[in-house]
């Protein structure tokens, strides 16, 4: 190879990760930049509204206040992600194998899909009481519905020859449900958990906004009640990013998932 | 080479009610297959019907390969899945080993294969093999899978998931699956509809030595001439929709039937004769 071709192609080795990162996350920076700009040019307080700098200076600067907090919203969104899907895995089995509990669960996930959870905080307070346990409440309730209604579709959706060929074999109930329906639902389960992940830490951080006595929600209402407007906005950013990590963490989990059962 | 049998060929003239010798199979061996007078009705929408099969009778005696031919929608699938109990009749009786087909599928006595090689798609050829096994709640004959592998050329693919197999390799697990638990009666609902020509002639006579081991009751539905008369001991050729038995070809052709096969007059003979009844079957 002669050698201009050579420092060619070394160039464009350097630049091709930068033009795909551009290329990529360019809106990102664009909305970063916007942000800067209405600061700028409306000349706000940085009490009304941080400078990105700020915001970012707040987050980078204090890493073990967020750290701890954040520690807390994750084991709450977690937590309730776990419990959650897998009642209403649980509660997709028992609707298919019974008609009785058809009839009493499924309009009872269509209220608890149709109520939004702001709505349903205050009730989960006054059962579960104000702390832990109703953040960890309302985590279960949003992660509830999708496993449900996923799990179930996923339960119907055996292929109709397959199904057949279970039925030559004679196969019981219970093994049809293990040997066949369970891994055939697994795909759907992972699109619930792909969907649930990020709100759930959102739900997570409402509820600890609302009721809880740590986590990012109580940071953020903490800073608020305080006025220190950079913590409140580095809380809000903190929650985004980490709602964005467990979107890309569950999508990865989901096609791994989907390959595997697939 | 081959010979043909044309019995009294109208829908009105059922050809095979008796279980008697002749016609219904290899003399001196019982009946494995019984289908007298059988109709069949499909409910549709606001109260209509649709007649699938009208006053079929059919004897299939043990070891012997039948196949079902007949034009697209005629009911050639839903004599099978009846022989299968997926389907009941509306009048009429199936029986198999002189039982209704859901006591032969209550001892996992039935094999089945399908168009749709209906493998676990998360399952390894061996596991898709073993499933009669674990749906039987018997240990799983690793011997007896491994032979299968071996028997339908599928060496060094017992790990292999099946979107890593070629169509003709999933059909291969689907029939080695269906005779994994010794059935006394296979069903094959046109297993190799959705290969290609090429493929689909490789595996036909794939199955011809795999059965010419086993000698397995075997009923193939097929909309494929070819294929029926390289198979079958007879053809049974059914009327198009309601399905009655039209025709019953003996076929005479030598066992085992190799590629050579295709080479003979009498083959063709025989495949272009079915051919034309098919063709009025379908008008």
């Amino acid at each position: 190879m002669r050698p201009g071709a050579e420092s060619a192609t070394a160039r464009r080795a350097v630049w091709r990760p930068v033009l795909n990162a551009v290329s990529r996350y360019w809106t990102v920076v664009a909305l970063i930049a916007a942000w800067a700009l209405w600061i700028r040019v409306e000349n706000l307080n940085q009490i009304v509204a941080p400078t990105p700098a700020a915001v970012f200076g707040d987050v980078l600067g204090h890493p073990t206040v967020y750290a701890a907090d954040l520690g807390w919203t994750l084991l709450n969104a977690c937590a309730g992600l776990i419990l959650g899907m897998a009642l209403g895995a649980g509660s997709a089995v028992a609707v298919w194998a019974s008609p009785v509990l058809s009839g009493l669960m499924t309009p009872m996930a269509l209220i608890m899909r149709s109520v939004p959870v702001v709505a349903m905080i205050p009730v989960i307070a006054q059962v579960a009481g104000f702390g832990n346990t109703a953040v960890l409440a309302v985590t279960v309730v949003v992660s509830f519905f999708p496993a449900f209604v996923m799990a179930g579709s996923g339960l119907r959706s055996a292929p109709a020859a397959t199904s057949d060929l279970f039925t030559v074999l004679h196969a019981s109930r219970p093994t049809r449900l293990r040997l066949l329906l369970l891994p055939n639902a697994a795909g759907a389960l992972l699109v619930a958990l792909r969907l649930t992940a990020p709100t759930t830490v959102l739900a997570a951080m409402l509820a600890e906004y609302l009721l809880g006595t740590h986590g990012l929600g109580k940071l953020f209402a903490d800073s608020v009640t305080f006025m220190d407007t950079a913590r409140a906005w580095g809380t809000a950013l903190v929650a985004t990013v980490v709602s964005v990590g467990c979107f890309i963490a569950a999508r990865a989990a989901e096609r791994h998932g989907t390959a595997r059962f697939s | 080479m081959i010979k043909a049998e044309h019995i009294a060929g109208l829908p009105e003239a059922p050809l095979d009610t008796s279980g008697s010798p002749g016609p219904a199979g290899p003399p001196g061996q019982p009946a494995a297959i019984v289908l007298r007078a059988v109709q069949k009705e499909f409910a549709l929408r606001r109260g209509r019907t649709v007649q699938a099969l009208d006053g079929v009778d059919l004897t299939v005696r043990a070891g012997e390969f039948v196949a079902l031919l007949g034009p697209s929608g005629c009911g050639k699938s839903t004599v099978l899945r009846m022989v299968a109990g997926l389907d009941e009749p509306t009048s009429g009786e199936v029986l198999v080993e002189d039982r209704p087909p859901a006591a032969l599928v209550r001892d996992h006595r039935l094999g089945v294969a399908f168009q749709d090689h209906a493998l676990l798609p998360w399952a390894t050829t061996f596991a898709n093999i073993a499933l009669p096994f674990r749906v039987a709640g018997r240990a799983v004959d690793r011997e007896r899978v491994g032979a299968l592998i071996d028997l339908v050329g599928l060496n060094g693919f017992a790990d292999a998931r099946p979107r890593q197999l070629s169509g003709g390799m999933r059909q291969r697990v689907a029939i080695a699956r269906a005779l994994v638990l010794d059935p006394e009666v296979l069903l094959l609902d046109e297993p190799f509809g959705a290969l290609d020509a090429v493929t689909r002639r490789r595996m036909n006579f794939e199955l011809a030595r795999i059965w010419a081991e086993r000698r397995i009751t075997t009923l193939l539905v097929t909309h494929d001439v070819d294929e029926a008369v390289l198979l079958a001991d007879r053809v049974v050729v059914l009327t198009g929709r309601p399905g009655r038995v039209r025709h019953i070809e003996e076929v005479a052709l030598p066992r085992p039937r190799g590629r050579d096969i295709t080479r003979d007059p009498g083959f063709h003979e025989t495949v272009d004769r079915l051919t034309e009844l098919l063709d009025e079957s379908a008008e």
